[in-house]
């Protein structure tokens, strides 16, 4: 019995092992490419710290966006019935399913009409601007942060939004003390979620913003930027700081969580 | 204190009602029925959670179909309980006073008084409620709605995942609440016992219709329809013709055998009944002891065909003489070992006309 469940055990951590030796040999393999001068160099150069600044900019503005639209957005997936809701589930997940590359196309074009004109004479531009990333970001990581949210919503018991009514809670009362506490985990998964494939943007990003440097470049594009000039010193030393930043969030945000909880 | 009137409510394809009730000045009412039944939907729609299609709830004489969860001051226990699972023992409790602005020092008062009551003394500095144990959950729960000294509480089926021994105290519990604090209870079950133990005034749904309601006396002993009739354990129900109405109002019932039944208001001579009685209602005529004046009509000779044995009582199948009539005798345990039955063991029974009730058939 006892070997049952130990070959039980092992069945399931196998895949895991195995994908994380795929990982680890995909980052050690660039380090024939890796040139310590190259990192130090990319570390002072302006144009790495304007790279590295945007993409955090960016990814916490459109991440943040994407949160406080997709938290009401789900909640009203999860929990009210109102006429064509499975279209519209339906078709909130269209930015999963098309490429970042037809997505950012999609805004681009969208700002040649009228209504993009029209925004133009008021000031407002997208196109080649740090707006466009976040705008670009926004849209491509809203979807998935909606789909997690609203499964976060439908686990959660009604009962509990109901038994806080009948105690004096209106229903936005409910939903502030009771459905948001309950949610909290699931809304920090989706906002590391969400961060995390914000910061890695590339496609619609360079669609909607381009790669001018220390304008709209982020690290992503910056790498694009090293690889098609064939300067893989300079593309391997950005993809570890991407690496390296990426982890670093990521690891402080879940030891932030796991302290609170 | 409630009053529904014409109540129509629906959830997906099931209608409920049209219900009316009226709970007057009783301050329990038990909602017994099977699962299904709509007894959920019913609490939902009075509490305002589910929008009534059409009919009205009052409150107090006071309308409040229209108005929001929270203004009809109603707590709800859940059958899940559906305690904060991110608010301790304490916050839970608190949450109601909390949330309606009652002063601090003032709902700290109540919770000293409902401390002992519930036996919460031990639990009320514990950090998770998810840690509770059954009994332990639902004596908080019913703290927190206890706490705001709402108008009336409703109960789903609070009782149903706990074991017998927890239940029962639970039960005695939650009839001394009622009693001490005043507050006026709605309980749903589909337990008949603990409907006929709390309930001061007890009624009956089915498919979505409020069969019946009325005293403990009247839904057990006068059933009203034949599914109340079959859903309170009826076992013996017969399909008779009133062949005669009597000069004292009762009818002389035939088909199969013959006996006198109660009278039924407007009963006429050849309508059909359903007649029915109770299986511990049955009496057994002790050979050589005198009959008292109720058990001198509707004596049958009968023989035990089959016994069956519960936890605290036997049921005896006779099947009656000269005909193919078969009737359950109830009997306690203490009983059965005293007269000593065994299958084949002729016996004489009497169905007494005040055991017996009737349903017109249509």
């Amino acid at each position: 019995m006892l070997h049952r469940d130990t070959a039980f055990k092992i069945s399931m951590l196998l895949p895991l092992c195995l994908l994380l030796v795929y990982f680890l040999l995909l980052i050690s393999s660039q380090a024939s490419f890796f040139s310590l001068a190259a990192f130090f160099e990319q570390l002072s150069s302006g144009d790495l710290r304007s790279a590295v600044a945007l993409s955090l900019f960016a990814a916490t503005i459109s991440s943040s966006l994407a949160i406080v639209i997709a938290i009401p957005s789900a909640y009203a997936l999860a929990r009210i019935h109102f006429p064509g809701k499975q279209f519209i589930d339906t078709f909130i997940d269209l930015p999963m399913i098309l490429t970042p590359i037809a997505l950012g196309t999609l805004i681009l074009m969208s700002w040649n009409t009228s209504m993009g004109r029209l925004l133009s004479n008021f000031g407002i531009t997208l196109p080649f601007t740090v707006a466009g990333v976040v705008l670009a970001q926004f849209t491509v990581i809203v979807a998935i942060s909606i789909r997690m949210l609203k499964s976060t919503f439908e686990q959660i018991n009604p009962r509990h939004e109901q038994v806080a009514r009948l105690l004096g809670c209106t229903a936005f009362g409910s939903f502030r003390h009771v459905t948001l506490p309950l949610a909290k985990r699931g809304i920090m998964a989706a906002i590391i979620l969400t961060w995390a494939r914000a910061i890695g943007e590339f496609g619609a990003t360079v669609m909607v913003a381009g790669t001018a440097k220390g304008q709209t470049a982020t690290l992503p594009s910056s790498i694009y930027l090293a690889m098609s000039t064939a300067d893989l010193p300079k593309a391997v030393a950005l993809m570890v700081i991407l690496i390296g930043i990426s982890l670093l969030v990521l690891f402080g945000v879940r030891v932030v969580l796991e302290h609170k909880s | 204190m409630i009053r529904a009137e014409k109540l129509i409510a629906q959830r997906g394809d099931f209608t409920l009602g049209p219900v009316d009730f009226d709970l007057g000045t009783d301050s329990y009412l038990t909602l017994l029925g099977p699962s299904g039944a709509g007894k959920t939907l019913l609490l939902e729609t009075c509490m305002g959670l589910i929008p009534s299609k059409s009919g009205n709830v009052w409150l107090n004489g006071q309308d409040v179909t229209k108005s929001l969860p929270e203004q009809r001051h109603i707590s709800y226990l859940p059958q899940d309980l559906a305690l904060f699972p991110h608010l301790n023992v304490r916050e839970n409790i608190l949450f109601g006073a909390k949330i309606r602005r009652i002063d601090k020092s003032l709902a700290e008062d109540r919770l000293n008084s409902l401390l002992p009551l519930l036996e919460l003394r031990k639990l009320i500095d514990r950090a998770d409620v998810t840690s509770l144990s059954g009994g332990e959950k639902q004596r908080v729960a019913l703290a927190r709605a206890l706490l705001p000294q709402p108008r009336m509480l409703f109960l789903d089926e609070p009782f149903s995942a706990l074991d017998a021994t927890i239940k029962r105290q639970l039960q005695v519990k939650l009839r001394e609440i009622n009693q001490q604090l005043g507050v006026t209870i709605l309980h749903v079950t589909h337990d008949q016992e603990e409907a006929f133990m709390l309930g001061e005034k007890i009624a009956v749904m089915i498919h979505g219709k409020l069969c019946q309601i009325g005293s403990r006396d009247d839904i057990y002993y006068r059933p009203e329809t034949l599914d109340v009739a079959s859903f309170l354990r009826n076992q013996n129900i017969f399909d008779m013709t009133a062949e005669e109405i009597l000069a004292d109002g009762s009818m002389q019932m035939g088909h199969g055998i013959k006996l006198i039944a109660p009278g039924h208001e407007g009963a006429q001579r050849g309508q059909r009944f359903a007649v029915g009685i109770r299986s511990e209602e049955v009496v057994i005529i002790r050979p050589n002891k005198p009959l008292g004046p109720e058990l001198q009509e509707n004596l049958f000779h009968a023989k035990v065909v089959d016994i069956l044995a519960f936890g605290g009582t036997h049921t005896l199948c006779v099947k009656l003489q000269k005909s193919e009539v078969t009737i359950d005798v109830e009997l306690p345990n203490c009983a059965m070992r005293d007269l000593g039955y065994t299958i084949g063991n002729d016996l004489q029974i009497c169905l007494r006309k005040r055991s017996l009730w009737t349903i017109p058939l249509n």
